[in-house]
């Protein structure tokens, strides 16, 4: 169920597995985009997603390892996009819809379209 | 139909327990120290049965696999040094697996041990490509019952039954230098971490999720971690004791894959020298697509990203990337010519330090009510898990000091 009231942040939505309406995974919220002022009321805007969302979060050296092997995109995913925060938080909306899972769209592109047996 | 599940899935737990670390320190520590060693893989045992069994938990209740749980516990930082740790951890073991089905590959066919290497990963990748999970489980699993040729060497020599029996009591033996007090200390870090290795909770925790366990699946959970880890671990005793009886009184140090096998060889001749082999090939064999697969869970768990066997390769793009590139930085290693029997060691080594970080975020998500509702550690689980967590700390903190000052445990 997606909370009404105040968020934990970093023990309730930080690091958290995504995943789309179709239950396909579509990414770990790498950061959060919060409006409003300093000693007013902060609101929760968007789910920041991708390797350029960490870069705050880790030493710069790590980080140009990073940008260097996965780049440095970030998609932002509106919070209103947001159906409920269990141990995953779920969209309302298909991966692709939100500009996420693009990594998976170029990385399939590498490889045949032949599958395994059933 | 439920019980033919449960069996095949111990049968599986049973094959697949043993790997090539397992074969070489178990040979290694009973040819060395006799029984003395066999309480270290009893209680390593029980330890990998309680966090197995907590992984799969986790994995049926919160749906949550192990690499998932870490970041959102440990933090973005010392998550990623978790996944640097293991995933270098479990390509090492990747390497040595195949090193040593390529030994085993050689000495069935005579032919390169290097091209042996690159069909032994080429054949892995044709398996984890065109077959069902299930498959690849149960080939892998079932085939590698052959080791149990090893259980019936050890009946056929008649061991000293009470001596093997004793060696289940903590102890260190009498009168020991200091240089094989050290090495004995050593020995002991090494089984710890050659059973409890870091790669098979997240292979089995990923396993259920991908099998969409729920709450009914908790039993099957529990007496496959408890009967399969269990009968696995009296395989891998069984090459300890045999080793004391066969090896350590002719002076020989089992140095190569293939020397254990001999074990076997000594009641049942040829015959059962060839099924020592196959059991090991097979046992080996599954042990590296586990290692390899295991590194893919851990990356796309950690990013997010999809991932599954249960999808075709191509539904899965990034995870199936992540695995083909595994096994090709595991190949190169081996092509490089560093011998498997260092390489098992080297992976046992970094295989101890990541225990407690991956341990730790799994005894917290299982402890919580918050996420597992009923079905949280209760007052047994609790004292077990916290008590295993403390034996892995003063392992991993022993680990390299006594890798470093024996040598490897050569001294």
């Amino acid at each position: 169920m997606k909370p009404s009231g105040r968020v934990e942040l970093v023990a309730q939505l930080r690091d958290l597995q995504i995943v789309d309406s179709e239950d396909v995974h579509c990414g770990i919220v790498d950061d959060v985009e919060l409006t409003g002022k300093a000693g007013g009321k902060l609101m929760v805007k968007a789910l920041l997603v991708g390797p350029g969302a960490y870069a705050s979060r880790l030493p710069r050296w790590w980080m140009a390892l990073i940008r260097f092997v996965a780049g440095d995109g970030c998609v932002h995913v509106p919070w209103r996009e947001v159906d409920s925060i269990t141990s995953v938080v779920r969209l309302r909306r298909r991966a692709a819809d939100l500009g996420l899972n693009r990594g998976e769209k170029r990385a399939e592109g590498y490889l045949p379209p032949i599958g395994a047996l059933k | 139909m439920k019980l033919a599940e449960l069996a095949l899935g111990i049968l599986t737990a049973v094959g697949g327990f043993v790997d090539v670390s397992e074969l070489v320190f178990m040979a290694q520590a009973g040819s060395r120290f006799g029984y003395a060693l066999i309480w270290v893989v009893v209680i390593a045992t029980i330890g990998i049965m309680v966090f197995g069994e907590m992984s799969g938990r986790v994995a049926a209740i919160a749906k949550q696999p192990v690499f998932n749980l870490m970041r959102h516990r440990l933090g973005l930082k010392l998550g990623f040094v978790t996944l640097i740790a293991s995933f270098v951890s479990n390509l090492i073991c990747c390497a040595a697996e195949i090193g040593g089905v390529a030994l085993i590959l050689q000495l069935l066919t005579g032919a390169p041990y290097r091209l042996m290497a690159i069909a032994a990963t080429l054949a892995f990748i044709a398996s984890i490509w065109m077959l069902p999970f299930k498959w690849i489980e149960r080939i892998y699993g079932l085939l590698g019952l052959f080791m149990l040729v090893f259980v019936a060497a050890l009946v056929a020599i008649h061991p000293p039954w009470a001596a093997i029996a004793e060696g289940a009591l903590p102890q260190v033996p009498a009168g020991l230098s200091t240089r094989d007090l050290l090495a004995f200390a050593y020995f002991t870090v090494a089984l710890i971490s050659a059973v409890m290795f870091p790669y098979e909770t997240y292979f089995y925790s990923s396993g259920g999720i991908e099998d969409r366990w729920t709450e009914k699946d908790l039993g099957i959970n529990r007496l496959t971690t408890i009967v399969g880890f269990g009968l696995g671990s009296l395989l891998a005793i069984s090459l300890l004791a045999s080793s004391a009886i066969l090896f350590g009184p002719a002076g020989i140090s089992p140095d190569l894959v293939g020397t254990t096998a001999l074990q076997v060889a000594v009641p049942f001749g040829r015959i059962g020298l060839l099924l020592a082999l196959l059991g090991m090939l097979f046992a080996i064999s599954g042990a590296a697509i586990e290692t390899c697969l295991a590194n893919a869970y851990s990356l796309c768990q950690f990013c997010g990203w999809r991932w599954g066997r249960h999808s075709p390769p191509h539904d899965t793009p990034r995870f199936t990337l992540t695995w083909l590139a595994v096994f090709a930085l595991a190949l190169l290693i081996v092509l490089t010519g560093v011998e498997p029997i260092q390489l098992a060691e080297y992976a046992v080594v970094t295989s101890i330090l990541v225990l407690p970080l991956t341990y730790l975020p799994l005894l917290l998500l299982a402890g919580d009510p918050a996420y597992m509702r009923a079905h949280a550690n209760g007052p047994l689980a609790k004292t077990l898990g916290w008590a295993f967590y403390a034996v892995i700390v003063v392992a991993a903190l022993a680990s390299l000091p006594l890798f470093l000052i024996t040598s490897g445990g050569a001294l």
